[in-house]
Order: C-alpha cells, then sequence, then structure tokens
C-alpha cells in the first residue's frame, strides 16, 4: 500500500492562503487503512484548520486513485462532482461556496482528484513509497520502487532495488557490517542488508545458484519517468 | 594474455608485489601527490589511487594517475560506481587508457550518506561485478552499446575483496562472479589478523587469481580504534591492541606491525601485498625491509 505522511500545517495554510472556504477530502484507500487519511484524521484537521479559516465541507471519498469514469462526471459543476465521488461527507449543502479542496489522499489520488475539479486541490500529505507495516516493529518498510523490470524471481522474493540502499544486483557489497547496510553507520538506524537476507533465503530454499550468476544491469529505459502502459483489453 | 603494465608483470613473475596507495589531496596542489609518489616509488611497484572514498570530495583519480606517472610511478586507477553511470564509467575509462593507465580497480564505491557530501544522489548504475565486466567488454573492442572499438583500451582489470565479512559465503560469491567477469587481481581491505589471513587462503584456495592482502599501518590505538567501528568485517587482535596501547614509539610500533602481517602474508603463500600507508608513506620502504619478504 501507498505510506504518506501529514505535511506541517505552516505548509498546507500557505498553499490554501487566499482562501477562506475550503473543503477537506479524505481517501478510503490505503491512507484510511493506515489511519494518516481516512475519516477520523480529516476531523482533526479540519479542526486544526478551523482556527484560520472556514473548512465549510469534510468527509472522505472513495479510492482517489480511482473515482468514476470521467464521462459519469460530465456536464456537472464542482460541487455535484464532489457529492458523487464522496463516501461520507459532512456539510454537502455548503459545497457551492468551497474555494479550495485539501485531499489527505497520495500524490496519485491528488492528481486524479484535481484533474476532474475546476476547483484547486492541494495535497495535506506527503507521499513516501508503496510498502507494508513491519508487523515486528514500529516502522513502515518500503518493498517496491516500482522498477518496471521485477526480479524477485530471482533474489528469494526480497527486492534489491528498493532494499539494498545502492540498487546493487549482484550481492552484497563491501559494507555490509554485522548483517546491516553501510548506511547504518551513517544514519543510527538499523537496516538490515538486503543481499544478505537475499543470501540467507536462497541458501535456505536451496537456490543459491540464482546468486552465482551474474545478473544483467538494471534498464533504466523500463523506469524512465514519466511513464505510462496501455491499457490492455478486458481490464477494468 | 598480453601483459601491459609492469605490475601484473611482476605477479606473473615469482617476484613477491607490494602495490602501495596514493591519497590524493583535497585542493589543486600536484606537489602532494608528487610527495607520496617519491615516498613510495622505490619500493612499489604500482600505487592505486582513491576514487573519492566516503564521498569527501578529493583530487579526480584521473588527475592524480597522470602527476604520478610524470613523476614515475605507475597507477593503478581506482574506479568506483557510486558518482558515474556506464556512460561516464566508460569514458573515463577508456579515457585513461589513452593517457596510457594500464591498471584498473573496479569497486562498487562507499555510499555518499558515509561522508561530507551526505545529500549527493548515489547513482550505482553498475555495480562491481558489471563494471568488471564493462572493463572486460571494453577492452575486447567493444562497448556497451555493441559499437566496436578500433583501438581497445589496454588495461588489466583488477577487484576488491572484504575478507572478515560475515557471510563470507556471499562474499566469496561475489568475487568468483568478479573472476568471471573478467578480474585478473585481488586486492583486499585491511587485515590485522593472521587468522583472517588463514581464513582467506583457505576460502580462495580454489581460485586462480592473485590476491594481494591489504595490510595499513596502525599509527595509534585511537585509530585502531577507529578501524574496528568502522571498516566493516576488520579484527584486531588483542596483542596488537596491547602492543599499541603500551608502545614507547608509535611509529616503531606500527611499522613492526605492518611488517610481521606483509611477512605472514609471504608465509601464507600470497604472491604479494597492497599496502594502504595511510599517512606514513615514507615508512613503506621501512615495512618491507623489516618484513624480509626481499
Amino acid at each position: 500500500m501507498i505510506h504518506t505522511r501529514h505535511k506541517p500545517l505552516e505548509e498546507i495554510l500557505q498553499m490554501l492562503s487566499g482562501a477562506t472556504k475550503v473543503a477537506v477530502l479524505g481517501c478510503g484507500g490505503c491512507v484510511a487503512f493506515y489511519r494518516t487519511g481516512g475519516a477520523a484524521q480529516v476531523r482533526e484537521l479540519a479542526e486544526k484548520l478551523g482556527e484560520h479559516l472556514q473548512v465549510v465541507s469534510l468527509g472522505v471519498s472513495n479510492r482517489q486513485c480511482y473515482l468514476c469514469r470521467e464521462e459519469e462526471l460530465s456536464g456537472l459543476r464542482d460541487a455535484e462532482r464532489i457529492r458523487k465521488i464522496a463516501r461520507e461527507l459532512e456539510g454537502f449543502d455548503r459545497l457551492e461556496e468551497v474555494e479550495a479542496v485539501l485531499s489527505l489522499a497520495c500524490g496519485v489520488g491528488v492528481q486524479n482528484l484535481a484533474g476532474l475539479l475546476e476547483l484547486p486541490v492541494y495535497p495535506a500529505q506527503n507521499t513516501l513509497f508503496m510498502g507494508r507495516r513491519r508487523v515486528e516493529g514500529d516502522f513502515d518498510i518500503e518493498l517496491c520502487v516500482g522498477c518496471g523490470d521485477c526480479v524477485l524471481g530471482y533474489t528469494g522474493g526480497i527486492c534489491p532495488v528498493t532494499r539494498c540502499s545502492k540498487s546493487l544486483m549482484n550481492g552484497p557489497c563491501g559494507g555490509v557490517f554485522n548483517g546491516l547496510c553501510e548506511v547504518s553507520r551513517a544514519t543510527g538506524e538499523e537496516i538490515p542488508c538486503a543481499w544478505v537476507e537475499i543470501y540467507r533465503r536462497l541458501k535456505k530454499l536451496g537456490r543459491l545458484e540464482e546468486l552465482r550468476r551474474i545478473r544483467e544491469p538494471r534498464s533504466h529505459a523500463a523506469s524512465g519517468i514519466p511513464r505510462r502502459v496501455k491499457v490492455q483489453e478486458g481490464a477494468g | 594474455m598480453k601483459v601491459y603494465s609492469r605490475f601484473m608483470e611482476s605477479l606473473r613473475s615469482s617476484r613477491f608485489t607490494v602495490s602501495g596507495e596514493i591519497d590524493p589531496p583535497k585542493d589543486a596542489n600536484p606537489a602532494e601527490v608528487v610527495e607520496q609518489v617519491e615516498a613510495l616509488r622505490e619500493h612499489v611497484v604500482a600505487a592505486n589511487v582513491t576514487d573519492n572514498p566516503i564521498g569527501d570530495v578529493i583530487m579526480c583519480t584521473l588527475a592524480t594517475c597522470v602527476i604520478m606517472q610524470q613523476h614515475g610511478l605507475e597507477p593503478i586507477y581506482q574506479a568506483t560506481c557510486r558518482d558515474r553511470n556506464r556512460i561516464a564509467l566508460q569514458s573515463d575509462v577508456i579515457g585513461a587508457a589513452a593517457l596510457g593507465i594500464r591498471n584498473v580497480l573496479a569497486l562498487t564505491g562507499d555510499h555518499p550518506r558515509m561522508g561530507k557530501s551526505r545529500d549527493a544522489k548515489p547513482v550505482f548504475d553498475l555495480d562491481s561485478v558489471l563494471l568488471t565486466r564493462t572493463l572486460s567488454t571494453l577492452r575486447s573492442g567493444r562497448n556497451l552499446s555493441g559499437e566496436e572499438l578500433a583501438h581497445a583500451p589496454e588495461f588489466h582489470i583488477g577487484v576488491g575483496l572484504s575478507p572478515g565479512v560475515e557471510p563470507i559465503e556471499a562474499e566469496i560469491i561475489k568475487l568468483e562472479k568478479k573472476i568471471e567477469a573478467g578480474a585478473e587481481f585481488v586486492q583486499t581491505q585491511c587485515i590485522y589478523d593472521e587468522k583472517v589471513l588463514e581464513r582467506l587462503r583457505e576460502e580462495t584456495s580454489h581460485l586462480d587469481v592473485p590476491i594481494l592482502p591489504g595490510i595499513a599501518p596502525l599509527r595509534s590505538l585511537g585509530m585502531a580504534k577507529f578501524m574496528l567501528a568502522n571498516v566493516p568485517g576488520i579484527s584486531i587482535p588483542d596483542e596488537v591492541m596491547r602492543r599499541l596501547e603500551s608502545s614507547r614509539d608509535l611509529k616503531e610500533t606500527a611499522i613492526d606491525i605492518a611488517a610481521e602481517l606483509v611477512s605472514a602474508a609471504k608465509d601464507y603463500g600470497f604472491p604479494g601485498v597492497h599496502i594502504m600507508p595511510v599517512g606514513m608513506h615514507m615508512h613503506v620502504g621501512e615495512i618491507i625491509e623489516r618484513s624480509g619478504v626481499r
């Protein structure tokens, strides 16, 4: 899922300067699951903003990365569009007054919403990465950078592109220190060496021959931005 | 197999081969390079030039190598993957070869987070195995885009090894890949423990490539403690720590300890050593003399 962190209130107010009546819209996807952009966080943020401006509508939308087909919205005004995409919303009647929308979705959701509305849409969060919550600790960890050329089949299901600080392709570097990445010594964090983990996993699986094979340089042609793919037939 | 350098010629002979290391200055003063060259020239067959270790900015490898050549010491050009993508790496080593550089050592490189340029973008487009193979490809007369080179660069390809890291099997597998990719010599991270020399011998006995254990004199107890905290996989025996602690003349003790390791490396059958003088360039000759290897 997508991991996010709230922007500082000062930065949000800076972006919203000029608007006095705003709508705050959470997202029903990843950020709701991780409680960074769901109903409770929308209410919390609206309260803080309330000291500086009027939050006339607040609520949570469906996943902002996929709200609806554009044709379903054709001919509708912004207020009607927001009503259509909202999952739960307070201040329906005041939507016409809204001058700006603040979204707690990830960068994908914010951009999608911004593309659907005439009103300016601002992000309340910084989007961090695709990952998961580590069960055994207090960390969310990044697991996939979306490199476009997945190597998990050769690395015991552990991604070196994401989890090796140098994105190396052919085994641990000489900086590995008690099973930790050398960057751990600079930052004081305990960052496991991805390649030591890969080595251990492959050894356990009896597949060390995967480690013995020279892996080709990654193609950055597959991960150059901006990327797009053609929608496959039958896809939703 | 052709021999392009004095260093490789020495490795192919039965002579015990000693390489040294030059630390480029952080400013534009060539005299600092010349001074180190003059200290080493009579004692080592060639010397490495580091590539901005831990990402701290110093004089570039190529310029330092050229100054060395002008003053009669053969360079071993260290290329790392930290700051350069495959375009810049190929371009640099082709240029180095055109300037007469005949030894290139392929390394991954430290993460920039380790030093004073911690916000710099880490490149790592290639890794040490892929850089090794890239050097082999260039030498065979082709670049990575598949174009033929009428005049292929002529250099020998070396690689690094961290002999103390765990799991050692992963490190040895990586070394095997480097050899498959074309590595012709190996220089290791510094070793202070004869047990590590012994283990290195055992772990690499199946490999047909000259391995030069890295030896760096320990100038003080503080340096020893720093190395223990900062160099991965390093071990320094208690006895060595005690000798530094009780030493009345640290310079003499440092030379003695280093000389004993050089001698031990020869006894374990290594074809030479790589001495990293870390500021003790003036005493490299003394270390070799006391070791009795010549």
